[in-house]
């Protein structure tokens, strides 16, 4: 198997053969594509491919926003498994409204060997607006995780990108457990680069509690509001003034290039962290397209 | 390293260098006002926090890419490492403190020395295409003064952690003893920190600390405080 690792750290686990199905075979290197388009009546999903371990049932129309189309991608796994290669695409022509999430939790499985990665790009066109608001990610134990988001605006265009990771089943006791957790999100714009941030946790090397890193929290979420032609010092301080006195720790700050605001949650379960941040993507979904963020149904 | 290029390390990485370090605290003064700083522990613990998660992974990185830049005057260089780090420095109060310590050097510098490299780079940040972040301006100094590679980081660290442990005193209690302690107990942290960066390209700069970002993020907002951040 060649190295086929997109970041150093993960190199070592790229030559581990795995004993079941190979890197690359059937189910293990999902593909999903999703392509929203604004029709006459409203935003449409016009294009959509899934593989195995995604699955689309088709689009659900109870977003409050009255042009939005909504897709939570389900899985029929039990979750992410190591050697597994996933390959997420979701392209929000010009002027299209779209809601992206998953239905449950990904459960990333306990490795032996080698490991598992997801990469997913995100485009949204001129006047375009992106939810990407999965639902957490769960590191068990040994886990070895590489997430790769990138986002890319046309001008424009806006988003709104939340991120959740649990580090174990904190509910059987299994915390900070995993091996190594690397997630990276990189904005880019019609100017290039925006920001980049990067979660990198390898609990066994460097303790993911110190003071000023997670402290006394376990779960950490981000809310990126990705709106570069907006003022984001004002949006910066309203997000700010949302959050911070929610259930979980958290504050907004603005980021780099005027990208927008970035809304940061730690606490000590998900639905804490989870709510903290859907309260600030609510204040930013009115914000940005005059309409409350969805309520989290899920059917 | 020549005298000269010794000399100019010292004067460098000393507190009298007026580059505006009494102002900043990178929210260590939020820190001490959330009762999570009480005692020289405490801030020691955080300073290695500092020193492994922003350090390392991020300010001596851009250091080695603008201090390699400048041997090579390479212009270009300098600034795609400059706008790297402001790519990754998430917490805005944290940008604005880099860049106007980096500001501050850039100009005592280029009123010290007369170097075409140093003033073609003014003229970026000037124009606003380059940030001017002091981790890129101390790295391209040394750069261009002969200081070592690894000299400059090391230099990089001592200054911001003297830095901080100024700010520590007038928020603290603490005295130049435990002052001292601190700042020699971690000296182990910033050679980690120095050998963390040596092997990544300006494209894996990683800094992480977001505890940090929501305190540095509700210190944006406090309506009293001693220090710009």
């Amino acid at each position: 198997m060649a190295a086929d690792a997109p970041h150093p750290a993960f190199e070592g686990y790229a030559t581990e053969a795995v004993p079941q199905a190979a890197v690359g075979s059937p189910g293990k290197d999902g593909v999903l594509e999703l392509t929203f388009a604004a029709t006459a009546d409203g935003t449409r999903l016009v294009h959509d491919y899934a593989t195995v371990p995604f699955h689309v049932s088709g689009t659900l129309g109870h977003d409050p926003h009255p042009e939005a189309d909504t897709v939570f991608v389900q899985s029929p796994t039990g979750g992410v498994a190591q050697g597994d290669r996933h390959d997420v695409t979701v392209a929000v022509g010009e002027d299209a409204v779209a809601h992206v999430s998953t239905q449950s939790s990904t459960k990333v499985q306990t490795m032996t060997c080698n490991y598992a990665a997801a990469d997913t790009a995100l485009r949204v066109e001129a006047g375009g607006h992106l939810d990407y608001v999965p639902e957490p990610t769960i590191l068990h134990a040994d886990a070895r995780y590489l997430q790769d988001l990138a986002v890319d605006l046309a001008p424009g265009a806006t988003a709104v990108v939340a991120d959740v990771v649990v580090p174990g089943r904190l509910a059987r006791g299994e915390r900070f457990e995993f091996e190594r957790y690397l997630s990276r999100v990189r904005a880019t714009g019609p100017h290039g680069l925006l920001f980049e941030d990067a979660t990198h946790l390898t609990p066994a090397e460097s303790d993911p509690t110190a003071p000023g890193v997670l402290g006394e929290y376990t779960v950490y979420g981000t809310a990126f509001v990705l709106a570069p032609d907006r003022d984001a010092a004002d949006l910066s301080d309203a997000l700010h003034a949302v959050v911070s006195d929610g259930p979980a720790r958290a504050g907004a700050t603005a980021l780099p290039n005027g990208a927008g605001v970035a809304v940061r949650a730690l606490g000590d379960r998900a639905e804490t962290v989870q709510s903290t941040l859907h309260a600030a993507w609510d204040h930013a979904r009115r914000d940005l397209i005059d309409a409350p963020a969805p309520s989290g149904r899920k059917y | 390293m020549s005298d000269a290029a010794t000399l100019e390390s010292l004067r460098l990485a000393d507190s009298f260098l007026p580059v505006g370090t009494y102002s900043v605290s990178y929210g260590l003064e939020q820190f001490v006002q959330d009762d999570r700083i009480e005692d020289a522990d405490d801030l020691e613990a955080l300073l290695a926090t500092y020193l492994r998660r922003q350090v390392g992974p991020a300010d001596l990185v851009a250091l080695r890419a603008a201090h390699a830049a400048a041997r090579e005057g390479d212009l270009d260089a300098l600034c795609a490492a400059d706008r790297r780090l402001r790519a990754v420095t998430l917490a805005a109060e944290f940008r604005e403190s880099a860049q106007q310590s980096g500001d501050r050097l850039l100009s005592l510098q280029t009123d010290l020395r007369d170097d075409p490299l140093l003033a073609d780079y003014a003229d970026r940040v000037a124009a606003d295409e380059s940030p001017g972040n002091y981790a890129v301006v101390l790295g391209a100094a040394t750069g261009l003064a002969g200081v070592d590679e690894r000299e400059a980081c090391l230099l990089c660290c001592h200054g911001f952690v003297t830095g901080l442990l100024g700010a520590a005193q007038r928020l603290l209690s603490l005295g130049h003893t435990d002052a001292q302690r601190i700042l020699d107990a971690l000296g182990a942290v910033m050679t980690e920190a120095v050998e963390d960066s040596a092997d990544r390209t300006i494209d894996d700069m990683t800094p992480f600390a977001p505890l940090v970002d929501v305190l540095a993020a509700d210190h944006e907002r406090a309506e009293r405080r001693l220090f710009a951040s």
